[in-house]
């Protein structure tokens, strides 16, 4: 049997065709086919808390991270710094003095992913129906009337003087949506818009934004893919795609140890980062904090109302043991403010441990051997197990003479018994949802809900942390505001019910191939469009 | 052979058939000679006398935190340490004094109220056994786990309510049991005997049908030694059992599967774990070979 030379070069070039093929299929294939570094695929892992993509709804942090690829807003952070928006959608802002009036200018030329320009008629319905359809973010922007002067400025007022507003309008919630096609599938702004808007199944499947990415598939118990939005006015990605798994955290940590490129991890923190290889970056800063909360109602509790216990617990604890729990990137309570945000208290002014004076203060106060029933939540947050943190609390204060009973409760009991005010001592993590410490302000001052649970009045409280509250809502500037929350926290630390155990970093691990992979406190956790390539 | 029985004899006979096949009859060893029996005697005595002399043996008072955590198994601490510093040897062994005792608890209460509902269904029948059964099929109709994290979660987490939620998942089993036992004596001659000398109910229940109907049930019970055991460590590990900072073996598995570069925090209490349930499991099986007719069969 002859074979003609043409038939073998057609054998050759299909075989040749073929192995091309399998080439590019093992290059595109996720997260297994990353080895050499040219996949144009970037894989997150996160322990999913995810509910939608619609950013007037979205809250969780996997939600977040999505949307903040997804679609653009006013103002955004760059990088892990929250201490100053920086333009996006709005080229340059301006502030009336009372801090009440903000217009914004809008950037010329942006379009939406289906080519559309971008107008302030798209401003003022996505801000409008964020405060409208009143979803769990809407908080954040209730008392702002968003109004347009012409097709590129957007003015933004506020009833009372709020200098955060330009942050606020950082937030994936206050996303710019494109209204025509919001519209077209149920979305509405008006009064009415929490009974009128049907737009939530829409745009959990699909982005109408004008961000770097577009969403590919979205499905909240498995994976969530991005791909490059082509039309993007801005700097384009590197990664063409972008898959968020949905993994636990042990499971991550394994992935992570074996990853070679590509890769991103977003719950390894605290302990479990022991054990990760060398090869792997890390990048984190301490946005949480976690606190006990004594209860100042004698009604409740004669033994957590009395100052000189509460003195007394702060000073049996000891804060570096408990930092050393939480593993690495932690530190020693200081301050209500986590270290990551603005007007936290500077290093060198973390509580210190003093048995003696413990002993001392509950001797002054009459009391022997008091024992107080303690509440926490049987949780794990972010990698750290509070039953282990409050058994080493426990631990501390029976050596200065406080008996403290354990009484671990599931989450939801917990917030329950916490609502209701009726715990003598509790025990929780805090992390701001926006990058504003002075919102701990209107929680935690006396009189003020948070603080109402814990039965700390006006009446019950020391004039001095009153006026200090109050004298930084009345400070306009931010750098005032920094400086005066300090001054606050630190008559805090004096007297309220609130003790500080430890600050606790969210980290981002990532492989050694990436840049960019930045942790942020701002809500987005990492800014995926923001990774790239070495 | 006689047709009309002595119910005296009779009933004395029905007795001594459990205990009798304990001994092995005529024909074999007695089942606490079989090699491996004896290592499950062995365990469960050694399990014990750990949990009496806990307080002598432990080198370290098993709650108290020192800065030396995480140390790896060494001769000051044969188990290591855990987060806290706190020595797993000594939290080990007076877990055993948790573990063992409560699930002794959990099976006997769990045996007196099965017990006794299984006898009245057994002996009353019509709508009582009924009711019963019906109830018991709603118990079974859940996974044992699912319904006691329910339970336990309803109540608040701690000791007495977990040993509760394991009871009220367990008794089922039981009343089951001996439902069937009395069921298959009903019409027994002994019985009706006793009825026509006038002996009442009570009387009858407690002196002729529970004797002959108990043995399987306390075969039974001694299975569900291991799974009470298992179940509590469970509960336990699920943040359900004894509060904190208890040296139970379930919750300190719990803490050493946060991280488990440090092998020895959970390897430790689950060997605990581990050898009791095993030697329950195997003395409960050599029980049950000795005691059940379906198993002695073909030897």
């Amino acid at each position: 049997m002859s074979v003609s030379p043409r038939r073998l070069l057609a054998g050759a070039s299909a075989l040749a065709t073929l192995a091309v093929l399998s080439v590019s299929a093992c290059s595109a294939g996720g997260s297994g086919g990353n080895a050499n570094g040219t996949a144009k695929t970037l894989t997150v892992n996160t322990s999913f808390v995810l509910k939608t993509l619609d950013p007037g709804r979205v809250y969780e942090a996997t939600g977040l991270t999505a949307v903040h690829a997804l679609y653009d807003t006013l103002l955004t952070f760059k990088g892990s710094d929250v201490s100053k928006p920086v333009p996006a959608l709005a080229e340059s802002y301006q502030a009336s003095p009372d801090a009440k009036t903000f217009t914004f200018k809008l950037r010329q030329g942006v379009t939406f992913a289906d080519g559309s320009p971008l107008t302030a008629d798209d401003v003022v319905f996505s801000l409008n129906r964020l405060k409208n359809i009143k979803g769990s973010p809407a908080v954040t922007v209730s008392g702002l009337t968003v109004t347009k002067t012409d097709d590129s400025t957007v003015v933004v007022a506020s009833a009372t003087p709020d200098p955060n507003i330009p942050v606020v309008l950082s937030m994936p919630s206050t996303a710019v949506l494109n209204s025509t096609v919001a519209k077209e599938h149920g979305a509405r702004d008006g009064a009415d818009a929490a009974q009128g808007d049907t737009a939530q199944q829409y745009l959990d499947t699909n982005s109408v934004g004008s961000g770097p990415y577009v969403l590919k598939s979205y499905d909240p118990s498995s994976q969530v893919v991005l791909e490059a939005n082509p039309k993007y006015w801005g700097t384009k990605p590197q990664f063409s795609r972008v898959v968020l798994r949905n993994m636990d955290v042990q499971t991550q940590k394994l992935t992570m140890q074996r990853a070679e490129a590509a890769e991103i991890s977003l719950d390894i923190s605290g302990k479990l980062l022991d054990g990760l290889p060398g090869s792997l970056q890390t990048s984190g800063v301490q946005d949480t904090v976690y606190f006990l909360f004594l209860n100042a109602d004698p009604g409740v509790s004669a033994v957590t109302s009395n100052p000189k216990f509460n003195q007394a617990l702060r000073a049996a604890i000891d804060y570096q043991g408990i930092a050393a729990l939480y593993g690495k990137g932690a530190a020693p309570g200081a301050g209500l403010v986590a270290p990551a945000f603005p007007g936290a208290l500077p290093a060198g002014e973390e509580s210190k441990r003093d048995v003696a004076r413990a002993k001392a203060l509950l001797t002054e106060a009459g009391l022997t051997n008091p024992t107080v029933k303690f509440t926490y939540p049987a949780i794990t947050y972010k990698g750290v197990d509070l039953g282990t943190v409050a058994t080493k609390v426990q631990g501390d204060a029976a050596e200065a003479g406080i008996k403290l009973e354990l009484n671990p409760q599931p989450l939801t009991t917990f917030l329950d018994e916490m609502r209701g005010g009726k715990s003598p001592l509790g025990f929780t993590p805090q992390s701001l949802n926006y990058p504003v410490a002075d919102s701990l302000i209107n929680n935690m001052a006396p009189g003020q809900a948070t603080a109402l649970r814990s039965g700390w009045t006006v009446e019950r409280a020391d004039p001095a942390v009153v006026a200090a509250g109050r004298k930084v809502t009345a400070t306009l500037d931010l750098a005032g505001r920094a400086t005066a929350m300090q001054e606050w926290q630190r008559l805090m630390n004096a007297s309220s019910p609130y003790l500080v155990l430890a600050s606790n970093s969210s980290i981002v691990v990532a492989t050694t191939d990436l840049t960019g992979a930045d942790y942020t406190a701002a809500g987005w956790q990492v800014d995926v469009a923001a990774v790239g390539r070495k | 052979m006689t047709t009309l029985a002595d119910p005296k004899a009779e009933r004395a006979l029905g007795r001594r058939r459990w205990l009798g096949r304990l001994r092995g009859g005529s024909t074999s060893r007695p089942v606490w000679r079989q090699p491996i029996t004896v290592v499950a005697l062995t365990i469960l005595g050694g399990w014990l006398l750990l949990a009496l002399l806990a307080d002598v043996l432990a080198p370290y008072d098993p709650l108290a935190q020192s800065p030396d955590t995480y140390a790896s198994p060494s001769g000051a601490h044969w188990f290591g340490t855990d987060s806290l510093g706190r020595d797993i040897f000594s939290r080990v062994v007076h877990g055993a004094r948790l573990s063992i005792p409560l699930a002794l608890a959990i099976v006997s209460l769990a045996l007196l109220v099965g017990g006794l509902l299984g006898l009245v269904a057994g002996y009353v029948g019509r709508f009582v056994d009924e009711a019963l059964m019906r109830l018991t099929d709603l118990v079974f109709a859940f996974p044992q786990i699912i319904l006691a994290m329910a339970v336990t979660a309803a109540f608040g987490p701690n000791t007495r309510n977990a040993v509760l939620a394991l009871v009220i998942v367990s008794w089922p089993v039981y009343a089951r049991v001996i439902r069937s036992a009395v069921l298959s004596m009903r019409g027994d001659d002994y019985l009706n005997a006793a009825r026509l000398l006038g002996v009442g109910p009570i009387r009858a229940l407690r002196r002729d049908v529970l004797p002959n109907s108990i043995g399987p049930a306390i075969v039974l019970a001694t299975l569900e030694l291991g799974n009470a055991v298992l179940l509590l460590a469970a509960l336990s590990f699920l943040g359900l059992g004894p509060r904190p900072p208890a040296a139970e073996w379930g919750s300190m598995v719990a803490l050493g599967a946060q991280d488990l570069s440090m092998w020895w925090v959970s390897v430790f209490p689950g060997l605990a774990i581990l050898t009791v349930v095993m030697a329950f499991n195997v003395l409960g099986d050599a029980l049950r070979d000795r005691l059940d007719p379906r198993y002695t069969k073909g030897r």
